[in-house]
């Protein structure tokens, strides 16, 4: 394995990556899988370890990232780190807002290799099952990650199905897996090999965002540079227990779908509140305030790539872009990946091993271009996102059709944010759509036609069965919701 | 209007045009029991039925209570359920929609002018568009970023971008 790591540029793509990642975190609204997103066909013509390790280190990056606004300006740099404001922006007050980036800083480096150590140890048994999947078993894989969908629409169940049925109708573009016909491609050349998943992520939620915050004020001018502090002995006991709470609340809502950083955060803050021996000083500037939520996100970075990796189900939205990463390198994340390219496991987890000690370094040292990226006049930033998407776009397939395309889905994107549509489950439709056509009808062709080979298939069945519990659950939840009553104003 | 309603309403054409031309894809003699039309036509079904229930729970929302009194609609209190856009959030898409249009510009005219100089005129026309004004420094910025993304993307990263008609000249 240390081989991987001398031999190749795994070092410096971690920490351009976290560099990338503290940058793009560091600016409100633009979220995590957003500045994945943006990177996303920079690495295009790299190698895919190194390409991989550069995009998962651009989360870890984001995810601290996000916390240095949320404490100097009052605005969280992404949803995770909204629950950071409330102690990091009173210590800043304090006049102690470097100590409070030390904290953030530190806790965010223990989330992430608590997570880590999570990730190495449970992603690999979970893909061990790889021999023993058929075609069957696949398409019964691919159910599981669609019923994921039913959770994902929290707010509205049916939007998010029509979501991801709109995400499987595009998938069938293109050229026909089994009979190699034409479908939906109006004799466009351009659309034989169907729209690449990555077009239909960057434009929603790239483009998207950027239509969406087209007209939106923008952010106020940093007025101080702090030097970071980071803690010392006494305040290392005083932040384990919330660290540790963070960790573990990060595990659990990292591997599960639609968990994400945000949710952890705040239930992290709440638990750290209420194991804390000093609960009067939360929402005061407390620096177990910051500790908790801190660890939880920097841990759901990398547990959130444990049900993708291993199963190639990806349960957030930067789990997605990522996954569209391994796409555009030719990779399937899922039980083979383990067998077939065993190199960018290895090399994804060494990556990501540097890429926690690089937030550290490059985080203390980037300060200053994050505060003078923050106080850029709006106009610009936008502008240059902009810019960068088209550029980007376009070096995916050299085609300017393709950026037409992108900024189609922009279009879309913008359009579902308006309606209220969440944007995931139309991008686990488009990633697994091909994956559970093909293989439900080479499954139907080895069977001459017989479904009962989706049960007699043990593990296909278990998948299915998974998928169904899955699915009543979610739906036990929302009539739950629906029928409790509103409580009066 | 009704933005659930009118969701609704579009995905339901959407669904019948894809099943349109589902229906239309050619029958193959390699054609396996489910067939290249097959699943098509099952999200299509599926898409239409998802719809038919957002257009029902949308029009039942924005039935009004017989027995609650409520106060008559006006700008300050719309019609319940109905979440006629204000003038804000329309001109917030109007302005949306401009930000596509600039893009689309630089579609069309980066095959003629050439990356460099569509690159300059797409930061030119968004600085300016999102608020930034039209003076040397927008003009200094934008040559600048032109130039570097062209570092970036040509340079060091070998991507071919369009040259547009400018090797001619030379």
């Amino acid at each position: 394995m240390l081989e991987t790591l001398y031999s190749t540029w795994i070092v410096p793509a971690a920490f351009a990556g976290v560099a990338w990642g503290i940058l793009g975190g560091a600016l409100p609204g633009i979220s995590p899988s957003i500045t994945m997103a943006l990177l996303l066909p920079l690495t295009y013509g790299m190698d895919p370890t190194v390409a991989i390790v550069m995009l998962a280190s651009t989360y870890v990056g984001a995810e601290y990232g996000g916390s240095i606004p949320a404490i100097l300006i009052r605005t969280p740099g992404t949803n995770a780190a909204a629950a950071t404001v409330v102690d990091g922006y009173a210590m800043k007050q304090q006049g102690r807002a470097g100590e409070a980036l030390g904290i953030s800083l530190y806790s965010g480096f223990v989330g992430g290799l608590f997570g880590l150590i999570v990730l190495v140890t449970l992603a690999e048994p979970l893909s061990n099952v790889a021999l023993a999947f058929t075609p069957q078993a696949y398409f019964a894989l691919g159910v599981l990650g669609l019923s994921v969908i039913a959770s994902l629409s929290r707010e509205s169940l049916v939007k998010g199905l029509m979501a991801g049925v709109l995400g499987l109708m595009i998938s069938t573009i293109g050229t026909d897996p089994v009979t190699g016909l034409n479908r939906f491609t109006f004799d466009s050349p351009e659309l034989l090999s169907g729209i690449p998943p990555i077009l239909v992520m960057v434009g929603l939620f790239a483009i998207g965002e950027m239509l969406a915050q087209t007209g939106e004020p923008g952010l106020q001018a940093v007025p101080e540079r702090p030097r970071i502090r980071f803690p010392g002995p006494a305040m290392w006991r005083r932040i384990a227990l919330p660290q540790a709470i963070g960790s573990v609340v990060g595990t659990m809502e990292g591997v599960m779908p639609g968990g994400g950083g945000a949710v952890s955060s705040f239930l992290a803050y709440n638990e750290a509140r209420r194991w804390s021996r000093r609960k009067d000083e939360f929402g005061k500037g407390s620096p177990e305030g910051i500790a908790a939520p801190e660890a939880a996100n920097n841990t759901v970075a990398c547990t959130a790539l444990v049900p993708m990796l291993s199963l190639g189900i990806p349960s957030s939205n930067s789990a997605a872009v990522l996954l569209g990463g391994f796409l555009l390198h030719g990779l399937l994340p899922g039980p083979m990946l383990f067998v077939q390219n065993p190199e960018v496991v290895d090399g994804l987890f060494l990556g990501l091993l540097v890429a926690n000690i690089a937030m550290v370094i490059v985080g203390y040292l980037i300060m200053g271009p994050c505060i003078w990226l923050v106080s850029r006049p709006k106009p610009y930033l936008m502008a240059f996102i902009y810019a960068l998407v088209v550029s980007g776009v376009f070096a995916i397939e050299t085609s300017v059709f393709h950026v037409g395309v992108a900024l189609g889905f922009g279009v879309l994107g913008y359009i579902m944010r308006y309606v209220g549509v969440p944007l995931l489950p139309m991008v686990l439709g488009v990633v697994l759509g091909f994956m559970v056509e093909s293989n439900y009808r080479r499954a139907l062709v080895l069977s001459d036609g017989d479904y009962m080979i989706f049960m007699q298939d043990r593990l296909s069945a278990a998948l299915l069965a998974l998928a169904l519990i899955f699915v009543v659950g979610s739906l036990f939840h929302h009539v739950r919701d629906a029928r409790r009553p509103v409580p009066k104003a | 209007m009704n933005r659930d309603l009118v969701f609704g309403c579009a995905s339901l054409a959407l669904a019948v045009g894809y099943f349109l031309l589902a229906a239309q894809i050619p029958e193959s003699q390699l054609a396996d029991t489910v067939g290249p039309q097959g699943l098509p036509r099952i999200y299509a079904y599926v898409l239409g039925g998802l719809s038919l229930v957002l257009v029902a729970q949308s029009l039942r929302a924005s039935r009004p209570e017989p027995s609650a009194e409520r106060p008559r609609p006006s700008a300050e209190n719309p019609e319940p359920g109905v979440e006629s856009p204000t003038l804000s959030a329309r001109s917030q898409a109007l302005r949306a929609f401009g930000v596509v249009v600039i893009g689309a510009a630089y579609i069309a005219v980066v095959p003629w002018l050439g990356y460099i100089v569509s690159l300059t005129a797409l930061i030119a026309a968004t600085t300016y568009y999102q608020g930034g004004g039209a003076n040397r420094r927008v003009a200094v910025v934008s040559v600048t970023g032109a130039l570097l993304f062209w570092l970036l993307f040509v340079a060091i990263l070998g991507i071919q971008h369009p040259a547009g008609f400018w090797p001619d000249l030379f």
